[in-house]
């Protein structure tokens, strides 16, 4: 059990600095290995196009993107997981367990199975963040203020199977051609594979709405203890929530967007970070967007170097190492 | 005098109905009444945390919609029943969060904490403590805000009786100082020595005043159910 006081120990930036050497060590990382290993020379040769043609071209077609988007979802879903968990004062609430990556994921497969992403880049996107509030809408109606938590994450496992649902009638809907299904399998798994700068260009916002969420740290420390008690103290409690909810939820939905059905990120990014620096949302806010980006990277550089010759989707990698933890997690909480 | 509290015609369906007072400053009201009998919410309403469609709050004569919500966290701080804390939260950074409409600044939690004997459990996380204590830490975050306005629900429920006289003597060296307090309680005893009790009775407002010309034996027994009888009892004091 960490004492109360262990993260006081640390000065203030310490934790934020290892983070992003750690990030950044990540990064470099997952540039150089994969089924071609450049040297970290050569990596920088590529990334700064500097005449190997090789490896410009395996950074900056491939790798680059790949790593980008990585970094992009897992700050987005981190965050997310952060901004629910004090919205709901329930440190189980996660964007996976209460339904609204499976409402993003929803919005994206309908789309799909619609065959309207041949027409625009941002029909996926825009679905996606559609079905995402509809699920999120779906939450705040089921869980009405004061809800206990048992009754918060009874409605997540009610939605998470509605829109499963939704995405597997799309799936069985024998009029769609092989390639769609496997368009919409695809989204259903979570993966990194042959991302482009168009995807990265779909996630930038990610990093926009992480900025807005940045100044917001100190209120919700207050709203993470009692909606009604930060109102007294002088938050103006219904403007936050509105704000909270809105970004967690493009958040969530820009990652699902992009990247599919990545699990767990937004549960055990925040809670890690919680026992070693402690619950203070000032601190949380950057370093969960900087250790969600780490632990997307790392998740993905362990799919790729273990999964062999296919890889290990994203997803699979996050919900291989997320589930024991959230089982830890219960049994330590109980 | 303009009253520090006004409330008027405040009706929520189904919790309570037509609720009128007001408190001058200085006053030290206990708020009594059955359970369900609408006690807390009237206490959420005052405190601005219920709006009340019908009826108005008004603070020092001004309208509760036209003072900015900071400013609302620095005139009125309302305590409730019990809190339910999720993040482990230490019990001083708690306390400091009274301080959170004047800019953080921590002015007065030391003292807070050491007034509400808290010192010993200040590193403490909150999410690890007992129902009194919790009681304290929320008791004195409402104290750091150094708001004329106290509202607390149920304040000495949790308490032993060292705390629990505690709290009352600090709530009334508050009014004595100019402050405003109203506090729910269910000990009819304790009420009896305050200057003003509001006697609520299914949703309504059913009498205000001094507690002996309020709580005659007539009225305990419509309201409570109680026959009462004055006797020689045990009585505390703190040494």
């Amino acid at each position: 059990m960490p004492s109360a006081n262990t993260h006081s120990a640390f000065p203030r930036p310490v934790p934020l600095l290892i983070a992003l050497v750690l990030l950044a060590a990540l990064a470099l990382a997952s540039l150089c290995i994969g089924d071609m290993n450049l040297t970290p020379a050569r990596t920088l040769d590529g990334l700064l196009r500097r005449g190997d043609e090789l490896a410009t071209i395996v950074i900056w077609n491939m790798r680059l993107p790949r790593v980008l988007v990585a970094m992009l979802i897992g700050a987005a879903l981190s965050a997310s997981g952060l901004v629910m968990q004090a919205y709901f004062r329930n440190s189980l609430a996660s964007p996976g367990l209460l339904g609204v990556s499976a409402g993003g994921t929803a919005g994206a497969v309908a789309i799909i199975g619609a065959g309207l992403t041949t027409h625009s880049l941002l029909f996926l996107p825009a679905a996606s963040i559609l079905g995402a509030f509809v699920a999120t809408a779906c939450v705040i109606a089921l869980a009405r203020r004061g809800a206990g938590a048992e009754r918060l994450l009874l409605a997540g496992i009610a939605l998470n199977a509605m829109l499963g649902a939704v995405s597997s009638y799309v799936l069985s809907n024998a009029t769609l051609t092989y390639e769609r299904n496997a368009q919409i399998l695809f989204w259903l798994l979570g993966g990194l594979e042959d991302r482009t700068w168009e995807h990265v260009l779909v996630a930038a916002p990610i990093a926009l709405f992480a900025i807005l969420l940045w100044p917001l740290g100190r209120q919700m420390d207050l709203l993470s203890l009692g909606a009604d008690e930060a109102q007294s103290l002088g938050v103006d409690v219904r403007r936050l929530r509105r704000a909270l909810l809105v970004l967690s939820t493009i958040l969530t939905a820009l990652a699902t967007a992009v990247a599919g059905t990545v699990g767990f990120v937004g549960l055990i990014v925040p809670h890690m970070l919680r026992l070693i620096i402690g619950p203070e949302h000032r601190r949380l806010v950057p370093l969960s967007l900087i250790g969600g980006a780490a632990f997307v990277v790392a998740c993905d550089l362990i799919g790729r170097e273990l999964g062999g010759p296919a890889g290990l989707r994203i997803g699979i990698v996050t919900s291989l190492i997320g589930g024991p933890f959230f089982l830890w997690l219960l049994r330590r909480e109980a | 005098m303009t009253p520090a509290l006004t409330i008027s015609r405040a009706t929520i369906p189904g919790r309570i109905d037509g609720v009128s007072l007001a408190l001058a400053p200085g006053v030290m009201a206990g708020l009594v009444g059955p359970n369900g009998s609408g006690k807390s919410t009237l206490l959420q309403v005052a405190a601005g945390i219920l709006p009340a469609p019908a009826g108005a709050v008004l603070w020092n004569g001004q309208p509760l919609a036209r003072i900015p919500m900071l400013e609302r966290g620095r005139r009125a701080a309302w305590v409730p029943q019990d809190a339910r804390f999720e993040f482990g939260f230490t019990v001083r950074s708690v306390v400091a969060q009274g301080r959170y409409a004047h800019g953080d600044d921590n002015r007065g939690v030391d003292e807070a904490l050491a007034r509400f004997d808290l010192v010993s459990l200040a590193h403490r996380p909150v999410n690890r403590i007992s129902g009194g204590e919790r009681q304290r830490v929320l008791l004195a975050r409402a104290h750091v805000t150094a708001a004329p306005l106290l509202l607390w629900d149920e304040p000495l429920a949790a308490l032993d009786p060292r705390h629990a006289l505690e709290i009352l003597l600090l709530g009334n060296k508050h009014t004595r100082a100019g402050g405003t307090l109203l506090f729910s309680l269910h000990d009819l005893r304790m009420a009896y020595i305050l200057d003003t009790v509001v006697v609520m009775h299914e949703g309504r407002l059913r009498a205000i005043g001094k507690p002996a010309e309020v709580l005659t034996p007539a009225l305990l027994l419509e309201v409570f159910g109680v026959r009462t009888e004055i006797t020689p009892s045990l009585s505390l004091a703190l040494p």
